[in-house]
């Protein structure tokens, strides 16, 4: 097993120097809802897998288009500028249409979009409240993972908010490495199958609870690859959209809870999240693979990674609404 | 034979019978307080949800679980409008899949739809802060304007509930009958607030002053959604020296301490008014929180 070694950065800063947005409820295709965000940031420390430095920078700029096409259909395209390690690159993350109108609490999404799984992966990272995303995000989906594919979800009619959903994805980004560039993946590599339940207590309190599976046709590492993976990953201090650590199954459960005084969220609120991740069937053989007895390795199917982290995010706002001063006491 | 085949159909028809009436209460979404009691007022056995209270700023809600899935049972969804909701009711809207209160030609109301909004702006800039582009839609402390928002909500009720149209009519009836009482009394009670000066926080009581004839003069916001700065509280205190504000008067959801750190040096008194049906003890529904407002306006000396 590996389980991911972080260390404890004990506070991040995070303003969003800049943000502009147009919006209306009564958006449309010659109407549509422009919001652009840009974000500076400040950080302390420095932290594994990281792709931001210390001290100020900026991050992403995201510029966003979203309208209701007809009554039937939503759809929305987000293009994302990133700036890291000196160099400048433009991502489309969402380009994504999603029904309106399907009965009894269905809806399906097409596109390319954020995955649903997780507590913070459906999240747009400017509205995070550390200036990067927990090392297991960071690890295991890539930072954020999206991608091409189609989702189907349902919202059951209770009084407790009970969701699921399935989707299906080309899985490109969260492929096993490819030392050699000679593997057939599958062109549909990743499926996904989620669940979350959420409610009040009382007025100032809400809470969420989620579990999510991600199987991965793509996920196995090939036997003769692993042995110097892990280092490959210690090092790593780029900037990527890809997952370093891969595998056939991963397991999400996530919980979020929220309180705000009065439920009065404009001046004060708290949130504790956390998640925890667990990657399994890291290692595999090569299809055709033959043993002869002379491989040194051994596979072994209690291989597995994990990473959890635990945040608590306090905001008050006397000046700056959105987020200005974020306290970070546990980040593991 | 005949006899016999009457009565499997009426054995037939009663479990529908059963089914009909237990579904006829409309199941009522309402942003804000004020909607939900007007609706409780227009459609007394509904199932009436409101996803704020009169403590919670309605520009900042949480789409949280609980209102999704609220939401999801919807027939009616009553809102201010005028993009009050705009950062958290198209985002209920599509995580909640309920087609049925989509659009506002089905189970969407908009008060601020059926009636003129004040201060409509003809361009919006980001240097003006979080206005409200298409008018003021704190506009619940209008009575008048509440009369002709009642009259349109009831006629929304019956639209998606024919069955029970006569006792939507009825509500409303009793409703406007006793609201037009209330009007002159309340009109007795602006005459001598009329032409007071006040300083207050945002535009929260814009049509409550506009109807009642109080002008607010200042604003502790420095610009729209923003918190009280201490440079603004400053040139706030100069413009209370001119002697002519009768008081500072803050929303049941907004914050104190910049009202009374300017109250305290301008030697004023400070207000917090109910935003809503519940921002205070004596607001139980509409007409209490008026009664409760004009009290707590006439009471200042
Ligand atoms: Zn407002």
């Amino acid at each position: 097993m590996s389980a991911l070694n972080t260390r404890v950065s004990l506070l991040a800063l995070a303003c969003a120097f800049s943000s502009y947005s147009v919006m209306a409820e009564d958006s449309s295709l010659t109407n549509p809802n422009i919001s652009a965000v840009l974000d500076g940031y400040y950080q302390t420390g420095d932290r594994p897998l990281a792709e931001r430095e210390e001290g100020f920078g900026l991050g992403e700029t995201e510029l966003a288009l979203s309208a209701n096409i007809d009554d039937n259909f939503y759809g929305k395209i987000t293009t994302v500028i990133e700036s890291a390690d000196g160099e400048t690159e433009l991502n489309l993350e969402e380009a994504f249409i999603q029904t309106l109108a399907l009965p009894s609490g269905l809806s399906a999404r097409a596109g390319r979009f954020l995955s649903d799984i997780g507590y913070l992966n459906n999240q747009h990272k400017h509205t995070d409240s550390f200036t990067e995303r927990p090392a297991a995000y960071r690890a295991f989906l890539g930072n954020h993972y999206y991608d091409d594919g189609i989702r189907l979800s349902y919202v059951a009619p209770t009084d407790l908010y009970w969701t699921m959903g399935v989707e299906a994805f080309s899985g490109d980004s969260l492929r096993a490495a490819d030392e050699h560039g000679d593997r057939d993946f599958d062109d549909v590599g990743v499926f996904t199958a989620l669940t979350k339940i959420g409610g009040d207590i009382g007025v100032e309190s809400s809470w969420q609870l989620g579990l999510s599976y991600l199987r991965n046709e793509n996920g196995l590492a090939y036997a003769e690859e692993h042995e110097d993976e892990e280092e490959e990953v210690a090092d790593e201090h780029e900037h990527s959209h890809s997952a370093s650590y891969t595998g056939e199954n991963t397991y999400i459960a996530d919980f979020v809870y929220k309180w705000a005084p009065n439920g009065n969220y404009k001046y004060q609120n708290l949130t504790l999240s956390g998640e925890y991740f667990r990657v399994t069937d890291i290692f595999g053989e090569e299809p055709g693979h033959i043993d002869d007895g002379l491989d040194d390795h051994e596979i072994s199917d209690d291989d597995y990674h994990e990473g959890w982290y635990l945040s608590s995010v306090y905001q008050f706002s006397p000046s700056c609404i959105r987020r200005c001063a974020l306290w970070r006491s546990g980040y593991l | 034979m005949r006899i016999n085949s009457k009565l499997l159909l009426a054995v037939a028809v009663m479990p529908l019978l059963f089914t009909a009436t237990a579904k006829a209460e409309l199941n009522v979404f309402a942003c804000e307080a004020e909607y939900a009691s007007l609706a409780k007022t227009l459609a007394p056995s509904a199932d009436i949800y409101s996803a704020t209270t009169a403590m919670q700023d309605p520009h900042q809600v949480q789409a949280r679980p609980s209102l999704i899935a609220k939401m999801r049972q919807a027939d009616l969804v009553v809102c201010a409008g005028a993009d009050l909701e705009i950062g958290w009711l198209p985002m209920l809207q599509m995580k909640a899949s309920n087609p049925k209160v989509k659009s506002t030609d089905e189970g969407l109301f908009f008060a601020a739809d059926q009636v003129e909004t004040l201060d409509k702006l003809a361009s919006v800039e980001r240097s003006m802060g979080d206005v409200h582009a298409k008018g003021n839609p704190h506009l619940h402390l209008d009575p008048e304007r509440m009369l002709t928002i009642a009259q349109a909500l009831s006629a929304k009720m019956i639209e998606l509930d024919p069955q029970n149209s006569s006792e939507y009519q009825q509500s409303l009836a009793d409703f406007s009958q006793r609201w037009q009482a209330k009007i002159p009394q309340w009109q007795e009670q602006a005459k001598g607030l009329a032409g007071k000066k006040v300083i207050a926080y945002h535009s929260s009581f814009r049509y409550l002053f506009n109807w009642a004839g109080i002008e607010q003069v200042a604003d502790l916001e420095p610009k729209p959604g923003l918190a009280p700065t201490s440079s603004h509280l400053a040139s706030l205190l100069t413009r209370a020296e001119q002697g002519d504000v009768m008081a500072v008067i803050v929303a049941s959801y907004q914050d104190e301490r910049g009202a009374k750190w300017l109250g305290e040096r301008a030697n004023l008194p400070v207000l917090m008014l109910p935003m809503s049906v519940g921002g205070n003890d004596q607001s139980k529904d509409l007409f209490s929180l008026y009664d409760s407002l004009f009290a707590l306006l006439n009471g200042v000396k």
